[in-house]
């Protein structure tokens, strides 16, 4: 992945998570301003049932005080204080008291607490109302929650309870409102509220007895946890349910316990709370995001796509630089506008390039130079030995004709025999130059290394015991199943010769001469150990250095060549060696030589081509 | 001239709610007696082929006040208007103006005509009778005292309508006789003729009236709520039993909802029902009613008629024994019969009720009429203004 697709990556990462982590805050933030905003409404609603609901109770305190302090109530309570008073009179009077006093529950019990009157279940005279006898002072009480039978069953109302004392004979006046629908249709909600009685007249939870304004309410089965929660433990609690798989269609319901006077439980109000505005508004909120986000990435990537590109260019030019330094052109120039790392950067690979190349040049100089004076000094060498015996051979002849004439046809014959044979080792020595500067390009077949090790190792096998010598003991270190590698075999076998022959001479005294070939990663690595003198660091930098040798009579060739062999089958070689234990050479060839290793042209053909 | 004897030596009446002495009065003819009724009678065809005991209430009274001759089988036989008197405007079922037929059989009535005003509710029929716009009216019996109270004058019948607690035949909820005990022995007579019908009436133990058996005594009244409660206890728990009663009557539903509110108390569970009708038609109808409330009117003081007729009408739904008696009948074999049934418990007499009517100031010799009797219209007379207002303010 390039460095302007990492960028223009982690731009865009970086926007996406910016608009992300803005997004779901202000999500968050809706979110929680709405639960507010529902708790409010909540917490709102129930204040206003409560108020409502004291209301209710001061309302129907007034009124059956209203009713106790009415001129018939008094006057019934007088009838009843005398003695075998007929009640009987009286059976229907609750009714409409009730009605004309807008009160659902009305009941005129007597003294005892057996019901003279019922407004709302008119049959049950003269049976008791047992409970009302009970409250020592019923003025101080005020309303009160209470369960009531009446002939549909029993109920929640809303009572009070008024005494009118006669004497020593108190005639009770208990009434109240039923707490059911109409009472939750007075209620005024706000939009998308509403509130559900739960009557709890049973032990277990009764779905019939939960209400709403219309009467029972629907799917009441799903409010069971948390009424069944509340019939365990009273308390405000909140629960929310999903009618469906609609998050619009959730209500978030807060439950209000009613208690009776003995702190009962005797109903619960709930307060829902309907999330389909909420659920409205966040979708929209959800899809400004995405829509803003949608924008923001566009714009954000095509800004991190000319960011990118307008922060990586000058990284990009001197990456293009420095392969082409990496390529060999060390004049390479990166064009770098403006200031910054990246700015000082491409002025300091300008300032780099520019003095490796100034450095190249000078160091090719020196080493055409260094070169040069090595050829000399090697022509000097080889060309110095055949003249040194021609310049002797010719002022012999020179003498012999000037002293000794007589003698002169047998100075000059032999004479002229050393002639030819300097003359000839004159002509070995610029094949030898000749062979080196035409050495030809690798035919490549399949190849075998250990049969080229093997052949090379047999052709030395008389030198390795030859008499007069210390014998050389070579050790084959083959892998069986070595691949087979594109390669010529003729070169690599010449290459190895050179590297054998090498070997040879560095083990004057005779040694062990280790050849070993490995599989690396389908790579072929052959070593080639000898146990001989070994060579200084400052040699083993030279070794490959055409013209270079440590021998006497070396020309400074051979590794060279043998350099140019793995080199020409996209090889590497390396030495290893130590002094007075001995050197290693390492070539690891590929199985298939790549394009033709591009190397820096030696300095006989930038001379050819000068002189070209 | 027979009528003109009657009503001088009828001169002090003794009216039930008015426990006064009328002071003798001088018969006076003339005057439109406005009377009111809630039933709305359609026809003033002679019921012909129909005994009389069969017709309905108000056609009845139309019938004896329009028609004279009688078949020996007690059905009218003669033509409109040969009766005491005749018809001068009709508009069926709401209203009809007789006017006195001057060659009546017996004399000419005292009043020149009735002005009858049919379909009209009860509680319509009390508030004209306080303010004087009818002189003669129906009054439910449970709001007889509070008639009273408000200042009407009111004439109580004998009671001659059985109302009674019927279960029909085959009923599951009510098959086991125990079942019917229990629920019998649970009500509590006392407290609804005391307290619903305000006193106005008798409890029934059996099914005929004290005043005509002289054996009513006999049975007992008496609720019996842990009895009950033993009973019930024994049945297999069922569902709760369905009481019906008539959509129309009021007080039949007063009773129903007192009966289960007995009920609760003795831990019989009963749900109150209403049921459209009334009589043996209605119950047949109602298939899912485990017990219902009917009304037998008396018709007749003869307690061996009396009782066949109860019996012919409850037998249809409660499959009880409704052979003849013999004829004469023994006090002994009433009694037996009555007994026979009330044992059976497939009914339960609950109270007698007494025909209470609602009378204006001016109304004079009014007899409220006795089991299988029509009103007496044809002897009534009405004062005159003065005396009216005079009497108005005595009361």
């Amino acid at each position: 992945m390039t460095f302007r697709s990492k960028l223009f990556w982690v731009f865009t990462l970086a926007l996406l998570l910016s608009v992300g982590l803005i997004a779901a805050g202000v999500m968050v933030v809706t979110q929680r301003a709405f639960e507010d905003l529902n708790q409010q409404h909540s917490d709102a609603l129930v204040a206003q049932f409560q108020r409502e609901f004291e209301r209710r109770g001061q309302d129907i305190v007034h009124r059956v005080q209203g009713i106790a302090d009415a001129e018939p109530t008094v006057r019934m309570a007088i009838d009843l204080s005398r003695p075998k008073s007929d009640v009987s009179i009286y059976v229907n009077d609750a009714r409409g008291v009730s009605h004309a006093h807008q009160l659902d529950i009305l009941d005129f019990a007597a003294n005892d607490g057996s019901i003279i009157s019922s407004a709302e279940w008119p049959a049950r005279f003269g049976y008791k109302l047992s409970w009302v006898t009970q409250q020592e002072d019923w003025a101080a009480r005020g309303s009160f929650l209470t369960k009531v039978e009446t002939p549909e069953g029993p109920t929640l109302a809303l009572m009070s309870v008024a005494t009118v004392r006669v004497g020593d004979n108190n005639l009770y006046v208990a009434g109240g409102q039923r707490l059911g629908k109409e009472f939750l249709a007075s209620l005024v909600l706000p939009t998308g509220m509403r509130a559900l009685l739960y009557l709890n007249l049973d032990r277990a939870y009764q779905p019939a007895n939960l209400l709403d304004s219309n009467g029972p309410a629907n799917d009441a089965e799903r409010f069971a946890p948390i009424l069944e929660k509340e019939q365990q433990q009273p308390g405000q609690q909140t629960a929310k349910i999903n009618w469906t798989s609609d998050p619009a269609s959730a209500e978030i319901f807060h439950a209000l316990p009613l208690l009776g006077r003995q702190k009962e439980l005797l109903g619960v109000l709930l307060v829902g709370n309907s999330q389909r505005e909420i659920a409205i508004v966040e979708n929209r909120i959800i899809w400004l995001a995405l829509a803003v986000v949608g924008i923001g990435l566009l714009i954000g990537l095509l800004l991190s796509w000319w960011g990118a590109a307008r922060v990586t260019r000058p990284v990009r030019n001197l990456a293009e630089g420095a392969r082409e330094v990496a390529a060999g052109n060390w004049n390479a120039h990166v064009d770098v506008r403006g200031g910054g790392e990246i700015g000082q950067l491409g002025r300091a690979f300008n300032q780099m390039t520019q003095q490796m190349s100034e450095q190249r040049e000078r160091l090719v100089q020196s080493e055409r130079v260094a070169a040069w004076r090595e050829v000399a000094r090697r022509l000097a060498h080889e060309l110095k030995n055949p003249l040194f015996p021609l310049q002797t051979t010719v002022e012999n002849l020179q003498r012999a004709k000037e002293q000794r004439p007589e003698q002169f046809e047998e100075v000059f014959r032999e004479s002229t025999g050393i002639l030819l044979s300097e003359i000839e080792n004159l002509k070995t020595i610029t094949d030898r130059f000749s062979d080196f500067s035409k050495m030809p390009q690798p035919e490549l077949a399949a190849v075998n290394m250990n049969e080229v090790v093997r052949s090379a190792v047999k052709l030395f096998e008389a030198q390795f015991g030859a008499v007069g010598r210390p014998p050389i003991t070579p050790e084959l270190h083959l892998q069986e199943d070595l691949p087979a590698i594109q390669a010529d075999s003729a070169l690599l076998h010449r290459a190895l010769e050179n590297l054998i022959l090498n070997a040879m001479d560095a083990m004057p005294a005779g040694g062990v001469l280790m050849l070993r070939t490995t599989n690396n990663n389908g790579k072929v690595h052959l070593e080639i150990s000898d146990t001989g003198t070994g060579l200084t660091p400052e040699e083993c930098d030279r070794l490959f250095t055409p013209y270079y040798t440590t021998k006497q009579h070396g020309t400074g060739l051979g590794l060279a060549i043998v350099q140019s062999v793995v080199s020409d089958h996209g090889g590497r070689i390396s030495v290893e060696s130590e002094t007075g234990v001995g050197t290693s050479f390492h070539i690891e060839l590929p199985s298939q030589p790549a394009r033709r290793a591009q190397t820096i042209p030696s300095i006989f053909e930038k001379e050819k081509g000068k002189e070209g | 001239m027979l009528r003109r004897l009657a009503a001088i030596s009828l001169g002090i009446v003794l009216l039930f709610a008015a426990p006064r002495v009328e002071t003798a009065r001088r018969p006076r003819y003339g005057g439109v007696l406005r009377v009111e009724i809630e039933a709305a009678v359609s026809s003033l065809e002679p019921t012909r082929g129909v005994k009389d005991l069969e017709v309905s209430g108000a056609k009845r009274q139309f019938d004896a006040l329009i028609y004279d001759r009688r078949n020996t089988d007690g059905t009218f036989s003669s033509v409109a208007g040969s009766g005491l008197f005749q018809i001068a405007e009709w508009e069926p079922g709401k209203h009809a103006t007789l006017t006195a037929n001057e060659n009546a059989p017996g004399g000419r009535p005292f009043v020149d005509s009735i002005q009858i005003q049919m379909g009209r509710a009860a509680r319509d029929m009390l508030l004209d009778l306080e303010l004087g716009k009818t002189d003669l009216a129906e009054i439910p019996v449970e709001q007889a005292r509070r008639a009273v109270d408000r200042g009407v004058r009111v004439s109580v019948s004998q009671p001659d309508e059985l109302l009674a607690l019927v279960f029909p035949a085959g009923r599951a909820g009510t098959e086991d006789a125990r079942m019917r005990e229990a629920l019998a022995a649970a009500i509590d007579r006392a407290s609804i003729v005391n307290f619903i019908l305000q006193k106005n009436g008798e409890a029934a133990g059996g099914l005929l009236p004290q005043w005509s058996s002289g054996t009513a005594f006999l049975f007992s009244t008496a609720a019996d709520a842990v009895r009950a409660k033993e009973l019930w206890t024994q049945m297999p728990k069922s569902a709760k039993l369905v009481l019906g009663y008539d959509l129309g009557d009021p007080l039949e539903q007063s009773v129903a909802e007192r009966i289960v509110v007995n009920a609760r108390e003795a831990g019989i569970p009963v749900m109150a029902q209403a049921i459209s009708g009334a009589g043996a038609t209605a119950m047949a109808a109602s298939g899912d009613i485990d017990a219902r409330l009917m009304r037998l009117r008396m018709p007749s003081p003869v307690p061996r008629v009396a009782l066949m007729n109860f019996l012919a009408a409850l037998s249809p739904v409660t499959k009880i024994d409704a052979s003849p008696l013999p004829d004469p009948a023994s006090p002994q074999d009433i009694y037996d019969r009555e007994r026979a049934i009330v044992s059976s418990y497939c009914v339960a007499p609950l109270v007698w009720l007494p025909q209470v009517y609602g009378l204006s100031a001016r109304v004079r010799n009014w007899i409220a009429p006795g089991p299988g009797e029509t009103w007496p219209l044809a002897d009534v007379w009405l004062d005159g203004p003065a005396e009216a207002a005079s009497e108005k303010e005595k009361r």
